[in-house]
């Protein structure tokens, strides 16, 4: 099997991890690479996803037999396995030729957990070591490991993650009866107490399955919002569910559900920079996001009794819980405010997505509609029809319409 | 302070540039322009070349005084390819030496909101680049590349790419501007292609690791997610010529 074909197998299983970020690193480098603090989108690909890093399995054999994963033992697809050599060459020169940011090696279950560590460890202390690569990697802890070899990994890299899978311990028991939480659980446990500027100097992160077993938003958004909590994770990923396999104990669908995946996403950026907590947005009885508006205009709407807020004079955390501004926005008007009071011309000036704030904001007193509009049924009528016709709402989701 | 009918010209150089503003405001004038000593001129343009003394000290002086901020935002502009850049930056800097780094939050004044707009473009701009940037190897074993934005960010990636490729020989060209970056593991030139031939047959290797990033690039793309719209959003059009994984899509 010649190098191509090796890279096109091993790439294309690891094409399903959503993490490709390249931030949180500040590596000067001494030699060859560095890290750039905000990370750096190298390409896009056919999807639109950012592509930073150099995504590559070290091997798609697998000893286990996830139901959702197209490298469980039980399918026949064709294996690959790279030599540690392979993957720094390829590193290297797609890193001169600034094609990548950096590596992120993952690794299907080879013979054992100790055993596949000890091939990723040995890869990235080669790449480290004799080719003194000094930009971004990102590395799988693979999950039942020993202590001694997380430790090792975490000093050669800039991210660890673990991947938790799936939202709820029954949909781990259903699809991936070889994975244990709790081995999950451990690893993101050590990478908290141990981070250092030298130990996983990014952080940690983390995805799971969307739609691939029955949990909720709320289910979802409650483990994710655990995990931030527990292990100090920098991001949660959330990957709708693509049915590459056919099993009686997967669902049938034929689309991934990708409007959901993005209203949790977005739910997910109110938890970590808006200060939202999951009872804000959703809750047990109402346990799934609208998915025709965005989880910040919908919470605005069922709380109208709080708005409109006026922009002079109203509180930093107020105005976060304006559909329409955001952190940026938010602290460009607590900082100019200072000099001069603002008018609907000044925020339009500073950014502020207007078409969406203005139902929910004064300026100096004033509404920026007429102030008998200032009700339920319109501000909703009229954001879901500026959200559908953003167009940004995908194929899926016009299906539901069809 | 007076307005006259006068256009004034500096050296093409950024400290020039500064070195007039800070002259003019000195002498209460205000320009009817400022113009780059090489521009198009007009029959009927008045200009004045006062032909100062590029003051070595004022790029201090402003740090001090202002902020290392406002040098920053003041160069970022001169590297816009604004046409009206020297004039918003004159009144620009006036603004500076009233309300120091204060100025940043004045943003219902024009000249201020259009200054964080411009300074916003270029840096976003050499913030793109910096990934979409493709070197391929020469058969001296320099890293060479091309480029063609839109804003003249040659110098913001070359001090990017001196950090990052601290010991490869590496060349970027500007395209548009007819400028070449060229670096000696030591320091960057920036140097006009009048002055250099570069001769671009690729390595042996070369076409080996291009055939491999271009099977990788189409293989990490998910068919089921396919998103053209979300890609060129990302990565605008204007900039795949010279983005190897893409310009046969062009």
């Amino acid at each position: 099997m010649n190098l191509k074909e090796k890279l096109t197998i091993l790439a294309d299983s690891a094409k399903y991890d959503a993490s490709c970020s390249s931030s949180g690193s500040n590596r000067k480098g001494n030699g060859f690479g560095n890290t750039a603090i905000s990370g750096i989108c190298h390409s896009f690909a056919s999807d639109g996803r950012c592509i930073s890093l150099l995504k590559i399995l070290m091997t798609n054999c697998c000893i286990y037999d996830c139901k959702y994963c197209l490298n469980r033992r039980s399918n026949n697809v064709k294996r690959a396995l790279f030599t540690p050599e392979e993957v720094c060459q390829i590193t290297v020169n797609f890193y001169k030729r600034n094609y990548i940011e950096g590596l992120f090696l993952s690794s299907g279950i080879i013979k054992s957990p100790d055993y596949t560590m000890n091939l990723l460890i040995e890869t990235i202390a080669l790449l480290r070591h004799k080719y003194h690569f000094g930009g971004y990697i990102h590395a799988k802890a693979i999950p039942g490991a020993s202590a001694y070899l997380l430790k090792k990994l975490g000093l050669l890299v800039d991210r660890l993650s673990a991947n938790i899978e799936l939202p709820t311990e029954s949909g781990l028991k259903l699809l991936a009866p070889n994975k244990n939480s709790n081995n999950i659980t451990k690893i993101m446990g050590y990478v908290k107490e141990n981070r250092s500027s030298k130990f996983v100097p990014a952080g940690q992160s983390t995805q799971m399955i969307i739609g691939a077993t029955q949990e909720t938003d709320y289910d979802i958004m409650t483990k994710s919002s655990m995990m931030y909590q527990n292990f100090n994770l920098k991001r949660v990923f959330y990957s709708a569910y693509i049915p590459v396999n056919k099993d009686k104990l997967l669902p049938s669908i034929t689309i991934p559900p990708l409007a959901r995946e993005h209203r949790l996403y977005q739910a997910d950026f109110l938890l970590r920079f808006y200060k939202f907590k999951v009872e804000d947005l959703i809750s047990q009885d109402n346990p799934h996001f609208n998915l025709l508006l965005d989880p910040k205009a919908d919470y605005a709407l069922r709380h109208l009794d709080k708005f409109p807020k006026e922009v002079n004079t109203c509180s930093y955390q107020e105005l976060l819980e304006v559909p329409g501004i955001g952190v940026v926005s938010a602290k460009r008007i607590i900082s100019s405010r200072k000099y001069f009071s603002l008018t609907f011309q000044d925020l339009k000036k500073m950014g502020i997505v207007l078409k969406r704030a203005k139902y929910f904001i004064t300026c100096r007193g004033r509404y920026f509609i007429n102030p008998t509009l200032f009700n339920k049924s319109f501000i909703e009528k009229n954001l879901v029809l500026e959200e559908n016709t953003q167009n940004n709402l995908k194929k899926e989701q016009l299906s539901l319409f069809s | 302070m007076k307005k006259n009918n006068y256009i004034y010209l500096y050296n093409d150089n950024f400290l020039s540039l500064l070195t007039l503003i800070k002259t003019l405001w000195q002498n209460k004038i205000i320009p009817a322009n400022i113009k780059n000593s090489n521009y198009q001129q007009n029959l009927f343009d008045a200009v004045i070349n006062l032909s100062l003394k590029e003051d070595d000290q004022l790029i201090k002086d402003i740090q001090k005084y202002l902020s290392k901020e406002i040098l920053k935002t003041m160069f970022y502009v001169y590297l816009s390819e604004n046409p009206q850049k020297e004039l918003i930056l004159f009144y620009f800097f006036g603004y500076s030496v009233k309300y120091k780094n204060k100025v940043f939050y004045y943003r219902n004044i024009t000249v201020i909101d259009k200054v964080l707009k411009i300074c916003k473009y270029v840096s976003n701009e050499s913030h793109k680049l910096k990934g979409f940037v493709r070197f391929r190897e020469l058969q001296n074993k320099v890293l060479y590349a091309e480029i063609a934005p839109s804003n003249n960010v040659l110098i913001l990636l070359s001090q990017h790419f001196k950090n990052r490729l601290k010991n490869e020989f590496w060349i970027i060209k500007d395209v548009n501007r007819g400028i070449l970056s060229i670096y000696d593991k030591k320091e960057f030139y920036l140097v006009s292609e009048e002055n250099v031939n570069v001769a671009t047959l690729n390595s042996t290797k070369e076409e080996l690791v291009e055939e491999l990033w271009q099977s990788f690039y189409k293989t990490i793309g998910i068919k089921e997610r396919k998103n053209d719209r979300c890609r060129q959003n990302f990565m605008p059009k204007k900039y795949w010529k010279y983005i190897l994984e893409v310009s046969d899509e062009l």
